[in-house]
């Protein structure tokens, strides 16, 4: 841990003794391997405790850190055992071992190589066809061959995607609160990584396209609401990378300070994010004051932030809901249209076909009530002797009008109600009142009789009256008695009929006393169709709420007491300017002269019929799709250049100065100066900040664009030796980790420019060498020499990681599903501890990158093999060792069901012959043959095991399912050599 | 070691090489009770007291977690002025958290008595607590820095707002480890009803290492996933694949000598299958006598969810867990409406499981080795929440300690007339971390661990100014 401080202490004793630091630095050359003293850690400590004084002046003057510099031209040394590498990675790795007396351990045998790329390549195990090919295959570039084939692979980019999505923190939800709130289109922006790795997309465009898509897109050509092409939907979708942050506003309750301070986290989040995955640094420690460590003031961290702060702007903030544009070619959303219709069709072709069977199979009714609003004809409808006997402007029991003013019986002034053209008219102003009219009758609304009912309904007409504005919601009441609450309480209960669909259902409406009970039905309320509700008595005191729409049931209900239903009137709502007209108004009883078993009939055939119904109703419901072109993206909120300031210690409230957007100082050149003059202001409408941020960083021969290419290649060789030439590949500054092979990193940096940024490429050429081919098993030397092998004198035992682990035991048992791309399997929390995929969910068999990463429900079986949670970013994998994966291996459902598919596969496979079975196993799971002493103890163990399970089954299957079990819980499958 | 980090998980192996035949054992342990583990010398990391930095008062913790924000006016802080002021609006500045409202004072409607020896005052919905008053140190000057109650969680478990960092719980067992290598050094004790708000990252271990993190363990079958042997298992195949199992990676282990982690994985496989006997055996509270079962209310439907997890957490410390923690589902003490009558039940649940588990600890001997904490994250507010709610208050809020070395029968610290703000003897949250880590023999200013480039702490002393309140302790 010591090796930051010792830099610091070099530089510190640059600084005193005043002598330049470009020896250190330019050269990449290791420190002093002795420890510090005492004395010396004490000294450094109080340096660092005072705020590091004079390290920023040090580390921006003309000399500085290595991995600040331009690419270096490092030819390649001539260590005197060549002989031993194959390529000129060879010669910088050997020249090192050279020094101390060591060289590469011999190649690996070709097995274990085809193994060890397959992996690394593709996360998973070569196919036995594979290798046996690989072995039979005795042409010279045999190996580049097969390096070859797995790079072409579909498999190959969801593997080194996967790697990137850890990277630049992907999860498929919000994060930050408890609601962890999903972000269901996140996957778009997952497979525009998969495509981009797959394609070998040049990795500093890739870097461009996430940091500025959006303007990039605008630059060729892309206009909201213009036509769309398929590049510009794939620049979009890039954008997503910056809203991979944590961002829990869409959850912020609280007061005004905390909602700021959530806004204000999400974007740190994501600078921090570029900061650890692009730079190499973490530039979250300049948020308060100058960066302790590394040569980054704290003024920068805030022209780094105004960089993003136009699309973060927390001054005018989008939650992550509304983050998004519709961009899809006008092909895909007509036929999205057309497949939308005919369901629409189909829909409606059901809900006719239910309402015809039901009008003819209902349990018969007694009309209690009705009002047809016949005698109107005339002009005179005031004078309708029926509508003053039928309806009243008070309810039954309280003398009161329900409401002020009240609603006028007969006038066609608002708020009145008017019989005209043989139909009463609800005529409201624009007034808000909660008022009402209702039948002078009351009625029983908690008929006695299990399954008996009672229902009211109506026409409804027309949703306006003379041009009115289309009435919002159609209001209706039952149990309408006490109006006013006088008395105890209950009925009044108000169903407001909704023109997008159902009706919900208000207790004790209006006054401050009234509850929602939830909401009936699903059908929208039309002109043309008749509405209502019926009460059914399920029995104990409770009453069910059904919606009916042209006569027949439909839709969700709800239960409600027999308290909340007193003898009452039925009635209609007046409110907020809804008028609209109504005809037929029938109050239905059941009959209580028929048989309870007959009535039982009735509704038992109603309720088979009605699951039916709902049934088909959700299975069309399944087959639709959002509209298509909805991208989670990120774009500025404004084209205006807003002001940023510089916040006084860190705090939101304590705005400081002004600062102008801006790469870092200490990575500037003369022609490619920090300072970012957005240049595209013309053809885009957004600040343009983004796109000149990529191109500063992506400049060709800057110091800014080493550094990321050095980032980047580091991290690739990461990922094939188990840890970088740099290890802490996330920090590559003062406060990281000294690089193993300094020269060698430039020198790879230099040769992923120059390939334009091909990561293909890179995967060749490290892939080639001596040093990546060697074997992995100890030698004495190298054990006394160099035991953490940093020189790299073997190849590194690798666990596999969570996903490989997963993904390698499906497609081992043969039942890895292919399938690439869209929304994620869903996972499924069972209990506080237990989270997994349902075994029969359709993507159940999917690889990992394509299952729900919710931060906080991660499946079990990948979370114990250390699949991160993510909170930020995950720039290397733990690798624990701990009780709980044996625990998994042993006893999960997982486990088992693939060593159950194994079992029966070996049968496929290779037959009933044991040995043969043996063979067959080895090969898939391990890749290679079994030892002798492996078959030996395979063979004992067979026959234990179906001697064990001979009482209980009939054949030995059950010990072919274990033996397959363990041997997916060995630690030769579990490792990579 | 050319590691970022001066502890490499893939470098060290927990539990040291076995010794014995691995089938041997895990019969043993697969058909009969728990035995002792073999104690090897690579546990340097894991044994009791050897990372300690001054002599422990106590070696283990049980936390009892009153999720949501306890009203501290109506349990633990009487305030007669408050009485006079009921229905009055309050005159000084006062920091709502729901904007809108600002309600008059609302006096407790319970009475306080004075309670054992000590004489500590004590609400009358606290009966059982007032038994153990002369047991407890009573802290009214508690105080946090938020009052929402995500961050004010990550406070009060990890010191910081941001959520990533290590909890108490974590810190602990990475300096002191694990006492019993059958069991999760530190165990979460939800409620079956479901997680607490916050869920997981109440016992991440952040950017320690995951082996840091808090085990949940849940009653019922499955307290841990797969801990059970799949149904069509039976004993004998099951030490027969062990068996097998082992062979193959003694084969492989051969090729890889050095590699502690190869070996370390082997033991594992014994390690899960004694936990696949001594995890149930822990939890199995069949054992218990009847006056013990009474004693945690576990004859009572009121009781018995939260008594059943006091009693589990003391089973737990019995044999060796270093940090249990206990947790209510959802964010039950967040009485923003109805406040007496939430309180009421609340307590009703609570009150007899939290002072048996105090006195069942000190009649086995127990107490004076293990830290009873009671805590939520945060007070509430003197005045109303609509009619008769209360809403957060992060300048004041209450909680008792237990054993380990605090001090018995005593009262630390005040707020105002109102109970609004603590006043006399204020304790932060980073002071209780402090002092805690210093009863286990901790300097919280040295129980460090690199992050983001600096030794990074669960007090972090240079920005919160943390300190021990020798005051809390014996």
């Amino acid at each position: 841990m010591c090796s930051a401080l010792r830099i610091l202490l070099t530089m510190l004793l640059v600084l005193v003794s005043g002598q330049s630091g470009a020896g250190i630095a330019a050269e990449g050359e290791m420190p002093p391997d002795d420890a510090l003293s005492t004395d010396e850690q004490k000294l450094l400590r109080r340096w660092i405790e005072d705020g590091a004084p004079g390290l920023s002046k040090t580390a921006s003057g003309k000399t500085g850190h290595w991995a600040f510099q331009r690419l270096g031209t490092h030819n390649p040394p001539q260590p005197t055992d060549a002989g031993r590498g194959r390529t000129p990675v060879d010669r910088f790795v050997l020249s090192k071992l050279d020094l101390r007396g060591l060289s590469l351990n011999p190649q690996a045998d070709r097995s274990t190589l085809i193994r060890r790329v397959s992996y690394d390549l593709t996360g998973l195990p070569p196919a036995p066809d594979e290798i046996t090919r690989f072995l039979a295959d005795q042409a010279d570039d045999a190996y580049q061959r097969m390096v070859d084939r797995y790079l072409s692979s579909p498999r190959y980019g969801e593997r080194w995607g996967n790697h990137w999505l850890d990277v630049a923190g992907y999860a498929d939800s919000n994060g930050y609160f408890s609601a962890d709130t999903d972000r269901p289109l996140a996957y778009r922006y997952r497979d525009y990584v998969i495509r981009s790795f797959n394609a070998d997309k040049p990795f500093d465009q890739f870097v461009r396209e996430q940091l500025a898509g959006d303007e990039l897109a605008e630059t060729i050509g892309y206009r909201p609401g213009g036509t769309i092409t398929p590049r510009f939907i794939e620049l979009l979708e890039a954008t997503h990378f910056l809203r991979n942050a944590q961002d829990g506003t869409d959850s912020s309750d609280g007061n005004p300070d905390e909602v700021r301070t959530d806004k204000y986290k999400a974007l740190e989040g994501t600078l921090q994010i570029i900061g650890s995955s692009l730079l190499g640094l973490k530039l979250q420690c300049a948020r308060c004051h100058d960066h302790k460590f590394e040569p980054i003031r704290q003024r920068e961290y805030y022209q780094l932030q105004a960089v993003l702060f136009p699309a973060f702007n927390v001054d005018n903030w989008i939650v992550p809901q509304k983050r998004f544009v519709i961009a899809a070619s006008a092909k895909r959303i007509a036929e999205w249209e057309a497949d939308s219709a005919k369901l629409d069709d189909e829909v409606a072709l059901l809900q006719t076909r239910f309402a015809e069977w039901f009008r003819k199979n209902r349990e018969p009714g007694l009309v209690a009530f009705e009002d047809r609003f016949d005698k109107s004809d005339r002009p005179d409808a005031t004078a309708d002797p029926d509508a003053n006997t039928k309806w009243s402007n008070s309810v039954p029991g309280d003398a009161s009008p329900a409401g002020t003013p009240a609603v006028q019986i007969g006038s066609a002034t608002a708020p009145g109600a008017v019989v005209e053209k043989a139909a009463l008219r609800i005529i409201e102003s624009g007034a808000a009142g909660d008022r009402g009219i209702s039948t002078k009758r009351k009625f029983d609304w908690t008929p006695d009789a299990k399954n008996a009912w009672i229902q009211a309904t109506f026409d409804l007409v027309a949703n306006s009256v003379d041009g009115s504005p289309p009435a919002a919601r159609i209001g209706y009441f039952i149990a309408l008695a006490d109006f006013n609450d006088r008395g105890e309480g209950g009925g009044n209960i108000l169903l407001d009929g909704n023109p997008a669909g159902g009706a919900a259902v208000d207790l004790d409406y209006p006054g401050s006393d009234s509850k929602s009970a939830g909401s009936i039905g699903q059908q929208g309320y039309q002109s043309g169709h008749n509405y209502g509700v019926r009460v059914t008595n399920e029995g104990q005191d409770r009453f069910r709420l059904d919606h009916l729409v042209d006569g027949a049931v439909e839709g969700k209900s709800v239960t409600i007491a027999a308290s909340d239903l007193p003898d009452g009137g039925f009635g209609f709502e007046y409110c907020c300017g809804r008028s609209f007209i109504v005809d037929n108004v029938v109050v239905e009883t059941s009959d209580p002269s028929l048989d309870p078993s007959d009535r039982l009939m009735f509704a038992k055939k109603l309720a088979a019929k009605r699951k039916k119904q709902s049934d088909g109703l959700k299975a069309l419901a399944a087959q639709r799709t959002d509209k298509p072109g909805k991208i989670a993206w990120v774009t500025d909120a404004s084209s205006e250049s807003l002001d940023v300031y510089l916040l006084d210690r860190g705090d939101y409230k304590a705005r400081l100065e002004k600062v102008q957007p801006a790469g870092l100082t200490i990575l500037s050149d003369p022609d490619n100066p920090s300072e970012l003059r957005p240049t595209d202001s013309k053809v885009i409408r957004t600040t343009g900040r983004r796109l000149a941020f990529a191109r500063w960083l992506t400049q060709p021969g800057s110091k800014s664009a080493a550094v990321l290419a050095r980032v980047t290649v580091n991290r690739i060789w990461q990922r094939h030796f188990g840890r970088g030439i740099v290890s802490t590949s996330d920090n590559l500054g003062y406060s990281g980790s000294p690089p193993s092979h300094p020269k060698l990193l430039d020198w790879l940096a230099a040769r992923f420019v120059e390939s334009s940024w091909s990561v293909k490429h890179m995967h060749r050429l490290i892939l080639a060498s001596a040093a990546y081919r060697q074997s992995s098993v100890p030698n004495q030397a190298g054990r006394e020499i160099d035991p953490d092998n940093r020189l790299l004198w073997r190849h590194a035992l690798r666990r596999l990681d969570a996903e490989s682990i997963r993904d390698g035991m499906l497609a081992i048992s043969g039942e890895l599903d292919r399938r690439m791309g869209g929304p994620y399997v869903p996972t499924k929390r069972l209990s506080p501890s237990e989270v997994t995929v349902d075994e029969n969910s359709p993507g159940a068999r999917r690889r990992s990158v394509y299952l729900q990463r919710r931060r906080t429900q991660i499946p079990n079986f990948l979370k114990v093999f250390d699949a991160p949670s993510v909170v930020f970013n995950c720039t290397l994998r733990d690798s624990t060792t701990v009780p709980l994966q044996s625990l998994a291996l042993m006893n999960s459902d997982f486990s088992r069901r693939r060593a159950a598919a194994l079992a029966a596969r070996l049968r496929r496979d290779a037959g009933a012959g044991r040995d043969a079975k043996i063979t067959r196993a080895f090969l898939l799971v391990l890749g290679r043959d079994a030892t002798r002493e492996e078959r030996v103890v395979s063979r004992t163990f067979l026959t234990q095991q179906s001697a064990e399970y001979s009482a209980q089954v009939a054949d030995d299957e059950q010990a072919w399912v274990d033996f397959s079990q363990m041997l997916m819980a060995s630690n030769a499958f579990l490792y990579v050599e | 070691m050319e590691s970022h980090f001066p502890y490499s998980l893939n470098r060290r192996s927990f539990l040291g090489g076995s010794t014995g035949a691995l089938g041997m054992l895990a019969l043993a342990h697969l058909l009969r009770a728990e035995s002792k583990p073999p104690a090897t010398a690579d546990q340097r990391h894991l044994t009791m007291g050897a990372a300690t930095h001054h002599r422990p008062r106590a070696k283990s913790v049980i936390c009892l977690f009153q999720h949501g924000g306890p009203s501290q006016v109506d349990l633990f802080d009487p305030k007669p002025a408050l009485t006079k002021l009921d229905g009055k609006p309050y005159s000084g500045d006062l920091e709502a958290h729901f904007d809108k409202q600002k309600g008059n004072c609302l006096a407790s409607p319970f009475r306080f008595t004075p309670s054992g020896q000590s004489g500590i005052e004590l609400s009358e919905l606290l009966p059982h607590t007032a038994r153990i008053a002369d047991e407890i140190t009573l802290i009214r000057s508690m105080t946090t820095e938020s009052v929402d109650h995500e961050s004010a969680l990550r406070l009060i478990h990890s010191g910081t707002f941001s959520a990533g960092s290590p909890t108490w719980g974590s810190w602990v067992i990475y300096a002191l480890g694990a006492e019993n290598q059958n069991l999760p050094a530190y165990v979460v004790l939800s409620d079956p009803g479901g997680l607490p708000v916050d869920g997981g990252r109440n016992w991440s271990s952040g950017w320690l290492p995951a082996v840091y993190q808090g085990t949940p363990f849940q009653t019922g079958d499955a307290p841990v996933p797969n801990l059970m042997t799949p149904p069509n298992v039976t004993p004998g195949a099951r030490v027969a694949q062990l068996q097998f199992l082992d062979q193959l990676n003694r084969f492989q282990q051969r090729r890889f000598p050095d590699n502690s982690e190869l070996k370390a994985r082997i033991t594992n496989f014994e390690t899960a299958a004694r936990m696949q006997t001594t995890v149930p055996s822990a939890l199995d509270l069949s054992s218990e006598t009847q006056a013990t079962q009474k004693m945690y209310g576990l004859d009572n439907p009121i009781t018995r969810d939260y008594g059943a997890r006091c009693l589990t957490a003391r089973r737990l410390i019995e044999r060796g867990v270093r940090f249990v923690q206990l947790f209510l589902s959802g964010q039950p003490w967040d009485t923003h409406s109805e406040n007496a009558k939430t309180l009421t039940g609340l307590c009703a649940r609570t009150d007899q499981p939290s002072a048996a588990l105090v006195e069942d600890l000190k009649q086995r001997g127990l107490l004076d080795s293990t830290i009873v904490l009671w805590t939520g994250e945060f007070g509430r507010l003197p005045i109303s929440q609509g009619k008769d709610g209360r809403d957060h208050n992060r300048h004041a809020f209450s909680l008792w300690l237990a054993g380990g070395g605090f001090k018995p029968g005593y009262c630390h610290g005040g707020t105002d007339d109102v109970g609004y703000r603590a006043v006399k003897d204020v304790v932060t949250v980073h002071d209780l971390h402090a002092t805690l880590l210093w009863a286990l023999g901790l300097d919280h200013r040295r129980l460090t661990h690199p992050h983001d480039g600096r030794p990074t702490s669960l007090s972090d002393p240079e920005l919160t100014q943390a300190r021990v309140v020798p005051e809390l302790l014996a």
